[in-house]
């Protein structure tokens, strides 16, 4: 019996400290030293935050010039496809237009309406936030993180908590800031939560991200139905995210209301950062 | 001359296919995760290949490298760094010490003993990410990559002995 548990430990020290078959480090100094790292990591410190943001601005560039040709080639993939396919599209963007023309005018009526409305009701038209365009440069599913690293950081005023659009429909929402760089939690990951409100009926709900392509909503009342024509804007009501920014259409599936994203979050090449006060950004 | 150093080049580039995949997994946007496309199928290449190369030729896949390659995707990723590294190593480890206790290994044993690897180094994994960051997790989501890692692992195995046999011609160390 002992000689069974001496076994043991002579093969598990060996394994552990051994730096034979052309090791340079034997496998109990790297596994401390990661243990290190990572606890230096999670404890905020200035010196860590500067060292890992130096980190993320090179290994990020590398990163991007290494992804580099395989994105080449599923652009080149891509673009064919869509040369094959653009007289199809082409028929149907026909049949879209003539759609569309007809209710351009419907909508000129609706737009002045409106206008005449708010200035009545004294609504503010103008957005108060002006927008930092910015480079998706890496897209890597992680197992548990679904987030994207654009190519402006803290030169570009870009702070931690700022909301990103695509288009104008909302994307996420800036989690690291580097000098050169930045990565977006996007809506979908399991750790992103979202005021939102629920058009035309005014409910209020959070957008959580569940992992998947499609967040789904907490917090709805008990009577609340969906309706088809039901969209989610963002409240505004943490402060931190401007209200009305469209997010996507609601459906239910399997008694559980998720959100069919405006902006597909595996699609993004070119997204805004709105920038904003970093005083608010401090609570986030 | 010219034929036996052309030999020893051509050799030593192919022997570093293995960490040159590993190093091209972690650098690049390359992965195996497939969860966008078929809802739960996601793998670690990662895990089978430092699990199979250290149990095979542990001389062509450095303890330093397995490390780095780590910290790499954890910065990329976004993971607290050196979650990977761990994960990686924690591997390496049980591939060390099934290489110690055991002389012939064949696909089943090799795969048999996958299972120890994966649930020490995803048990460690879950311990770090659970008690020491803010990150959520789901447990489903980690059990399915487990699951297809091991699943998986039979198939990488016969294209690295493949590799290992006819492309470098060796035998195990």
């Amino acid at each position: 019996m002992s000689t069974g548990r001496d076994d043991f430990g002579i093969a598990i020290r060996s394994a552990l400290l051994q730096k034979g078959a052309k090791q340079k480090f034997s496998l109990f100094f790297l596994i401390s030293l990661s243990l290190i790292v990572f606890f230096l990591d999670n404890y905020p410190s200035k010196f860590m935050d500067r060292a890992r943001s130096i980190f993320n601005d090179g290994i990020y560039r590398v990163s991007s010039v290494a992804t580099s040709p395989i994105n080449l080639i599923s652009f080149l993939n891509s673009s064919f496809k869509k040369h094959v396919f653009t007289l199809n599209e082409n028929k149907v963007l026909k049949e879209k237009l003539a759609e569309l023309e007809s209710q351009k005018f419907q909508n000129q009526f609706l737009l002045t309406e409106n206008k005449n409305l708010k200035e009545i009701i004294e609504t503010q038209t103008e957005k108060n936030y002006s927008t930092v365009i910015s480079k998706i440069i890496l897209d890597k599913d992680s197992p548990f993180l679904k987030s994207v690293i654009i190519n402006k950081g803290s030169r570009s005023k870009i702070a931690k908590g700022m909301p990103v659009i695509e288009s104008g429909y909302l994307v996420g929402r800036i989690v690291e800031v580097n000098y050169l760089s930045s990565r977006v939690l996007l809506l979908n990951d399991l750790n992103s939560r979202i005021p939102v409100v629920l058009e035309p009926s005014g409910t209020q709900a959070i957008l959580t991200g569940r992992g998947k392509i499609k967040p789904s909503l907490l917090y709805l009342p008990d009577s609340y139905k969906t309706k088809d024509d039901s969209t989610v804007y963002t409240s505004g009501k943490d402060g931190i995210l401007p209200s009305g920014i469209p997010v996507g259409n609601i459906f239910k599936e399997d008694n559980e209301f998720l959100v069919e994203l405006f902006s597909n979050p595996s699609q993004l090449s070119f997204v805004n950062t709105i920038l904003q006060n970093p005083k608010n950004m401090k609570e986030f | 001359m010219a034929v036996l150093i052309n030999r020893g080049f051509k050799e030593k580039f192919l022997g570093l296919a293995p960490l040159l995949l590993l190093y091209f997994l972690s650098v690049t946007e390359t992965d195996t995760k497939f969860t966008n496309h078929f809802e739960i199928l996601s793998f670690e290449l990662q895990l089978i290949i430092v699990y199979y190369w250290k149990l095979k030729n542990p001389s062509l896949l450095g303890n330093g490298h397995i490390f780095l390659a780590g910290l790499i995707n954890d910065i990329i990723t976004g993971l607290p760094m050196c979650t990977s590294a761990i994960v990686y190593l924690v591997v390496s480890l049980v591939a060390s010490y099934i290489k110690n206790i055991t002389v012939n290994t064949s696909l089943f044993s090799d795969w048999f003993t996958f299972i120890v690897a994966l649930f020490f180094s995803q048990l460690v994994y879950i311990t770090l990410i659970s008690n020491f960051t803010e990150i959520s997790f789901s447990y489903i989501d980690i059990f399915y990559t487990s699951f297809f890692t091991f699943l998986f692992y039979p198939f990488f195995w016969i294209v690295f002995n493949q590799y290992r046999t006819i492309v470098l011609g060796k035998r195990d160390e």
